[in-house]
């Protein structure tokens, strides 16, 4: 085993170092994060999506990441890439989470195919890369979706004008998600069960994925617009290995809307999207989000403050208000080591508005939570 | 007596100001290959720096090369040039790379090193100390 693998090596260098195969990148990033909860019976979620959660004891696992990229010209503006992702909260076990293949079919036109994020909001495709943001974390209560990548098709257009350079990207995709993390969290948190017995997995299907994007960049400014609609559909399975489709999940479509982006006025940077989710379904659900967020730039340091509100309501329903809500306060420092590495630290504040208590909609609770990061590129 | 000072100090205003733009500007020159006749302003080549054109006006495909960090020219270009920090261009180009969007600008280690490289390849734009440039290179903006 040892030489089969010591021979794939000296093989993959060879066929790397050999001058006929055209260049081959690498290039990375990472997040060593650790955090706490200030009291003892308080929880935050920092990850939703791989239910990264910071309890009152300190932990390095909840959000620290690294990430691998590989990418190769393999044919004249053909290009593939690779990430390899390594997370805490999976035990650092590496996954390769995007692959996908870039054609620079024309001067303006830009083709991708492969696994990607799902360019949800403005920091939905690089959120993993905490070099690139101010923050600790995209705030954790905005990007709460059980869904952030999908297998599919983009197509870029990009033009300039005299004063701003923009990108169209329309995009088509699916997404099966087999032992979905988050799925399967709230119903194990929720004791949830399929035919009296416990669920033990959850599949989540998201169809059909298609929308664009709209990018407008200016000397101060850079905009993003967003609109993509997708089919849903949730599969239970229980622990006897028995299956059925969750109807409260499935057989409706969404849509996604949002507007976002980022201005410089002297010093500052105002950070903002906004976000509204909608649901076709029989009581008309709908998920109004937001952020706003300013950062101080001076020298190396980046003070900042965030607020970011979700909300929930079921606009066809007698009552309509009363179900998820939470709002995430937060306020921290980023301090550049290097042009390649910074040190932050962050204070959140989560207050959980949901109706009825824990034991309804207000199940993610308050907290308040300090964590510590050191981000890099290589 | 006191008309007397008057030309001391218009002596002095001009050598320090003569001091003072040797050292703060025309100190560093964009380069490009002796044949490249592409119109270049320092809007062009900021965007050809930022990713966000990658043609010359002469419709040749545009190849940014970077300073290495360690030389003075890489933050006296981004300072001047492109209106930014380090930090602020790496986490720039951080969220291009890592998306896929464009490919960071190669990084050469030496001004001989882009003077040569930039002298052979048509398409090449980098920048180096003016007292580097050399005959095999065409001067297109100095900062």
């Amino acid at each position: 085993m040892k030489n089969l693998t010591t021979l794939s090596i000296v093989s993959l260098v060879a066929l790397i170092s050999t001058p006929t195969i055209a260049e081959v990148k690498f290039s990375g990033f990472g997040s060593i994060v650790a955090g706490q909860t200030l009291e003892d019976d308080e929880k935050l979620t920092a990850d939703f999506y791989d239910v990264g959660q910071y309890e009152n004891t300190t932990t390095f696992k909840a959000e620290s990441v690294l990430g691998l990229q590989v990418s190769a010209d393999i044919a004249p503006d053909l290009k593939a890439t690779g990430q390899l992702l390594a997370k805490g909260t999976d035990e650092f076990k590496p996954e390769l989470d995007w692959y996908y293949l870039t054609y620079n079919a024309s001067d303006n036109w830009t083709l991708m195919a492969g696994r990607r994020n799902i360019p949800m909001y403005y920091y939905s495709e690089f959120s993993e890369v905490g070099y690139a943001y101010p923050w600790i974390r995209p705030p954790s209560n905005l990007y709460w979706w059980q869904v952030t990548q999908f297998d599919g098709f983009h197509a870029t257009y990009d033009f300039s004008t005299d004063d701003f350079t923009n990108t169209v990207t329309a995009f088509y995709g699916n997404e099966y998600s087999t032992d979905n993390k988050e799925m399967l969290y709230y119903a194990e948190i929720g004791n949830r069960t399929l035919n009296g017995a416990a669920i033990t997995q959850v599949n989540e299907q998201w169809t059909d994925i298609a929308g664009f994007n709209v990018n407008i960049i200016g000397e101060s400014f850079d905009l993003r617009m967003v609109y993509f609609r997708n089919d849903r559909k949730r599969i239970d399975t229980n622990v006897n290995g028995e299956t059925a489709i969750r109807a409260s999940a499935s057989g409706f479509s969404q849509q996604f809307i949002g507007i976002g982006g980022n201005v410089n006025v002297s010093d500052f940077t105002i950070i903002f999207d906004a976000n509204y989710v909608a649901y076709d379904d029989d009581v008309g659900t709908v998920f109004p989000t937001y952020l706003i967020s300013a950062v101080y730039n001076i020298d190396q340091f980046q003070p900042y403050v965030s607020y970011s509100k979700a909300d929930h309501w079921q606009t066809k329903s007698d009552n309509e208000d009363d179900y998820e809500e939470h709002y995430m306060a937060s306020a921290g420092l980023r301090y550049n080591l290097s042009s390649k590495a910074s040190a932050k630290i962050q204070f959140d504040h989560f207050e959980d508005e949901g109706a009825g208590g824990p034991e309804a909609w207000a199940y993610h609770g308050n907290s308040q939570t300090v964590s510590a990061a050191v981000d890099f590129i290589f | 007596m006191w008309n007397n000072k008057k030309p001391v100090k218009t002596f002095l205003l001009i050598i320090s100001t003569t001091i003072f733009s040797n050292l703060s500007f025309a100190d560093m020159s964009v380069i490009v290959h002796p044949d490249n006749t592409s119109t270049f302003n320092p809007e062009i080549i900021k965007k050809i720096f930022l990713g966000k054109k990658d043609k010359f006006t002469n419709g040749q495909v545009a190849i940014p090369m970077n300073a290495a960090e360690s030389l003075p020219s890489f933050d006296a270009f981004n300072d001047k040039m492109i209106g930014k920090s380090r930090t602020q261009i790496n986490a720039y180009w951080a969220r291009l790379v890592f998306t896929g969007k464009a490919d960071m600008p190669k990084v050469l280690p030496s001004d001989s090193d882009i003077i040569s490289t930039v002298s052979v390849n048509q398409g090449a734009i980098s920048y180096v100390d003016s007292s580097s440039v050399t005959d095999k290179v065409k001067v297109v903006a100095n900062f």
